[in-house]
């Protein structure tokens, strides 16, 4: 079967035509929106809506309609035993007075409930009714950033099997030593309508991938574990060869070398980053701090940093949502502002924050699309996309051969910060030691802790071997989660307190 | 929550299973769902942001010719919950058979207590806005109370309520639902430090009665003493020192314990914990049983997410690993009984002392009142993560710590636990006392 009669449509073409029909207005408000006609949105349900949102004069109004089918399969001792579907479709409203927010959602798509729902966050406001829109305008102009061969509502569960078992034969082979193995594949259809208050009509289908492989090895009665995925806004043939070799590879790889490594010693030392997932540094250290909200309220430690020098001049960072199949790229923000790429850090100078429409609104520049929300259960925030600091001077070799004594990290698991403080972490889970200018002992399970701007003035070298990364990276905040990416070259870090062992 | 609401419940639930059975399920549980929620978030005077939200939803398992799936939906529209249905039966055909996924036998559903737990609050209904937007208000004032230099740069308080209402149906017998409410009160406050620096710190309560949540006043003070306390924090240097960890933090260092004896890990060879049944892993004073029928306990329950009948449960006994938390697929896996997935509420065996009193005791060490980042592996029991919290020089608080670490083994570290406080954090599940641990390796400067 396929889950096309789920969604009760067709494939992503027919979606996009029937997109394309609206906007070349060949249909009329009673036939439906887009995507969204099936649930019976139409532009008289929009503009209701809305006008019961503005109902207490509310400067400002949108509509985020969501319908997301997300499935996961997994294989455990040999089998995939068990599949898992969850549906979500509703619609959350939004009115913003000044910089407070009324928020509701409903999961029922009537006018009825969808009234209730804009009332109940119209409250925020308290004065006069104010008109909202009588002609609406369908945004035309999206950029492409994740066309697919086929929407993952049109592929079937027996297309995935193979590729898990293969997955799973071929990691068994790789290692006498691998003792189990589980695997995880994830994809998602969805689609997202953004209605507002200036009579602005985005739709956008937004899909999304992930395959995850785990592995527990064993050795002279010892286990060890460890795991590698990829992830993207990509169809079924974002599995190539090459990367289903990669996924096994490197989980067996990054397990079995476990076995031979120590802890690090405790205490401050040279680090240096991998080029690809170590992207984890700019994501705490910095990318957090500079989201406006935090800034506007005047807590995060950056707030009055703007414009300043705060890292050597080779150092630039940016904040882009528009590198393709990206699984932080986005063709539209959820609150239907076209992203573009923002550089935040140029010439080691703080150049802007990451704002939403609330905060641009506040600082009076243009929003720069990062308003985004894990879905219709959440208001916007200024949230990441894909976060990577650009190709520098020096080469990986001239890196390492620098450092003494120090750690070089290559496979990181999570990672944390306290935005005001600047304190942040990230936990290594794969590295090497560094001795006299070579890599030596592979080292593993060490959290990294340091302050924000201090530890950025201390990237004193970076190498000119940018990786984007492809693993399946969540950024949490308030309690959403909304899908990055991020990527760096080699750097190196001067000194930072490595949370390593000196028995 | 009126009777009919439930009622609908039951016969979502019901009907759910009836379709699935119709649709070619062998056999099939559902779970009936609704929420509803409100939130107050208020910052520097007035209100930021107001929500409120009612979410409905089904969840399904389905047993197909020896093959599982497990679904779920917001889309309740009757056309559209059929074909879901359907859909998700004919892709649970294309797995493979597992003869170990089945509901769990009925004996398990037996014994369930006839216990009050005291989980609904009718006063959640009585709630206004205005009332929501009063706490919040006095949230700020105690934590702007605790601050006589003007060092506060800003205040976020919240208030939110939720009452939520489940009814889960087996088709092999099992019918239960509950009705719970929750009341979430946080305070955070961000203070200027002289070096730049902006930390922000606070507290917060939940509960399941509204009149068991601390006063505004006093949980916001607290909110604001805290982040005072964060003022000129330094990093310290490295070295092995006792540790103490508060009550309101120490729940981190249990979770990480908890996630090896799930039966999935056992199953997996994931654990560090594998093969120590009824074997020391622990001080003597490592004494914890889980406790679901807690009146008024924010993980109470009579029965499990499968259905199987709680039960109160020693985990620890002086150091001793007593239980796994077993499901009854892993159960059946392991050949063993299943006891329960996961935990409701935890119960310490406790000590005599407060933090005051083991702080006094220690003399010489770190206290720590936060975890920041960090990871352990349940595999292998090697830990290590960021904290922040005090010196402690002569059993007095000293100067904040920030920017430093931990590392160690869970299978050490828990062997040396030297000493248990005298009140478990209430506003959690886990309901922590303090803890003592001795010769801890800190990283800094």
């Amino acid at each position: 079967m396929t889950r096309q009669d789920l969604v009760g449509g067709g494939t992503d073409e027919a979606l996009l035509g029937g997109a394309e029909a609206e906007r070349t207005g060949t249909r009329g408000p009673a036939e439906g929106i887009g995507y969204f006609a099936r649930f019976g949105v139409t532009e008289t349900l929009i503009r209701e809506t809305l006008a019961a949102a503005l109902s207490r004069g509310g400067d400002y109004s949108d509509l985020f309609f969501q319908h997301r089918v997300s499935t996961s399969m997994s294989l455990e001792d040999g089998a995939v035993n068990r599949a898992f579907t969850t549906v979500e479709l509703g619609v959350g409203v939004r009115v913003i007075k000044g910089d407070q927010t009324g928020y509701a959602y409903t999961e029922e798509l009537s006018l009825e409930a969808m009234r209730s729902a804009a009332r109940t966050a119209a409250a925020i406001a308290d004065g006069p009714s104010r008109a909202g829109p009588q002609h609406f305008h369908v945004f035309k102009d999206l950029p492409k950033r994740y066309v697919l061969q086929a929407g993952w509502d049109a592929v079937r569960p027996e297309q995935k099997l193979p590729i898990l078992e293969g997955l799973n034969s071929a990691a068994f082979q790789a290692d006498t030593r691998v003792a189990k193995v589980s695997l995880s594949f994830s994809d998602e259809h969805g689609a997202v309508l953004v209605a507002d208050s200036t009579g602005r009509i985005v739709e956008d289908v937004q899909p999304m991938t992930s395959l995850y492989l785990s592995c527990v090895a064993e050795q002279n009665g010892k286990r060890e574990q460890n795991a590698y995925g990829v992830a993207g806004r990509a169809g079924l043939d974002f599995y190539s060869r090459d990367r289903l070799d990669r996924i096994v590879r490197e989980a067996v790889a990054r397990t079995t070398i476990l076995f031979d490594s120590v802890q690090p010693p405790a205490g401050e030392m040279p680090v240096v980053l991998a080029a690809g997932s170590s992207g984890i540094l700019l994501h705490e250290a910095i990318g957090h701090g500079m989201e406006a909200d935090f800034n506007r309220k005047g807590t995060s430690i950056y707030a009055d940093k703007l414009n300043k020098p705060i890292a050597h001049p080779f150092v630039n960072i940016v904040d882009d949502g528009t590198n393709e199949h990206a699984r932080g790229a986005i063709n539209v923000d959820d609150e239907g502002n076209v992203p573009g790429k923002t550089m935040l850090v140029e010439n080691g100078v703080l150049t802007t924050f990451l704002h939403d429409s609330i905060s641009a609104r506040h600082y009076k520049v243009k929003p720069t699309g990062n308003g985004r929300r894990e879905s219709y259960r959440h208001a916007p925030l200024p949230r990441m996309r894909s976060t990577y600091m650009l190709p520098g001077p020096h080469t990986p070799d001239e890196i390492i051969a620098s450092v003494k004594k120090g750690i070089y990290c290559s496979n990181f698991t999570n990672g944390q910060v306290n935005i005001g403080a600047g304190d942040f972490t990230f936990y290594v889970k794969n590295g090497y030691l560094i001795e006299d200018g070579k890599l030596t002992r592979p080292i593993k399970d060490v959290n990294i802790i340091g302050n924000g701007p201090k530890v950025l003035e201390k990237v004193d070298m970076v190498a000119n071997d940018l990786v984007i990364d492809e693993g399946g990276w969540t950024c949490g905040k308030d309690g959403q989660g909304v899908p990055v990416s991020q990527g760096i070259p080699t750097v190196r870090v001067a000194s930072i307190t490595v949370g390593g062992r000196n028995a | 929550m009126s009777t009919t609401n439930s009622t609908s419940l039951e016969e979502t639930a019901r009907r759910a299973v009836d379709l699935a059975r119709r649709h070619g399920a062998n056999e099939a549980s559902a779970t009936a769902g609704r929420m509803r929620e409100l939130e107050v978030q208020w910052r520097d005077g007035r209100v930021e942001k107001v929500s409120e939200a009612t979410t409905r939803g089904l969840s399904l398992q389905l047993f197909v010719d020896g093959r599982y799936s497990a679904v779920s939906t917001s889309d309740l529209r009757p056309d559209a919950l059929d074909r879901f249905i359907s859909d998700s039966i004919a892709m649970t055909r294309v797995l493979t058979p597992d003869e170990h996924r089945r509901l769990p036998e009925p004996e398990f559903y037996a014994g369930r207590a006839s216990l009050e737990l005291m989980i609904e609050d009718p006063r959640q209904t009585q709630l206004s806005s205005e009332e929501r937007q009063r706490f919040a208000r006095e949230l700020e004032e105690g934590a702007r109370s605790a601050d006589g230099k003007g060092a506060i740069l800003s205040v976020t308080t919240g208030f939110g309520d939720l009452s939520r209402e489940v009814f889960r149906v087996t088709s092999n017998g099992f019918e239960g639902g509950s009705r719970s409410t929750q009341f979430a009160a946080s305070a955070e406050v961000s203070v200027q430090d002289p070096d730049g620096r902006r930390p922000e710190e606070g507290d917060s309560g939940f509960s399941r009665f509204f009149e068991d949540l601390p006063s505004a006043s006093a949980l916001g003070r607290r909110a604001g003493e805290r982040a005072l306390g964060r003022i000129g924090s330094v990093k310290g240097a490295s070295a092995v020192l006792p540790m103490v960890v508060d009550n309101k933090a120490a729940g981190r260092l249990v979770s990480m314990l908890l996630a090896s004896m799930v039966g999935g890990a056992i199953q997996q060879k994931r654990s560090f914990l594998d093969g120590k049944l009824d074997q020391q892993v622990g001080s003597p004073l490592l004494s914890l049983s889980d406790e679901p029928h807690l009146k008024r306990g924010l993980g109470s329950r009579l029965f499990d997410g499968e259905g199987i009948t709680s039960r109160p449960m020693a985990l620890f006994e002086e150091g001793v690993l007593r239980t796994y938390f077993i499901d009854s697929y892993y159960a059946r896996k392991l050949q063993t009984r299943p006891t329960t997935g996961g935990p409701s509420n935890l119960s310490w065996k406790l000590g005599t002392k407060d933090r005051a009193g083991l702080l006094a005791d220690l003399g010489e060490g770190i206290l720590v009142t936060g975890f920041l980042g960090g990871n352990s592996s349940a595999l292998t029991g090697d830990f290590s993560l960021g904290i922040q919290g005090f010196r402690v020089r002569g059993g007095q608080l000293a100067e904040p710590i920030s920017e430093m670490n931990i590392s160690g083994n869970q299978l050490d570290l828990w062997k040396r636990l030297v000493a248990v406080g005298s009140e478990p954090y209430r506003y959690s599940t886990s309901r922590t006392p303090t803890l003592v641990f001795e010769g801890v390796q800190f990283a800094g400067t």
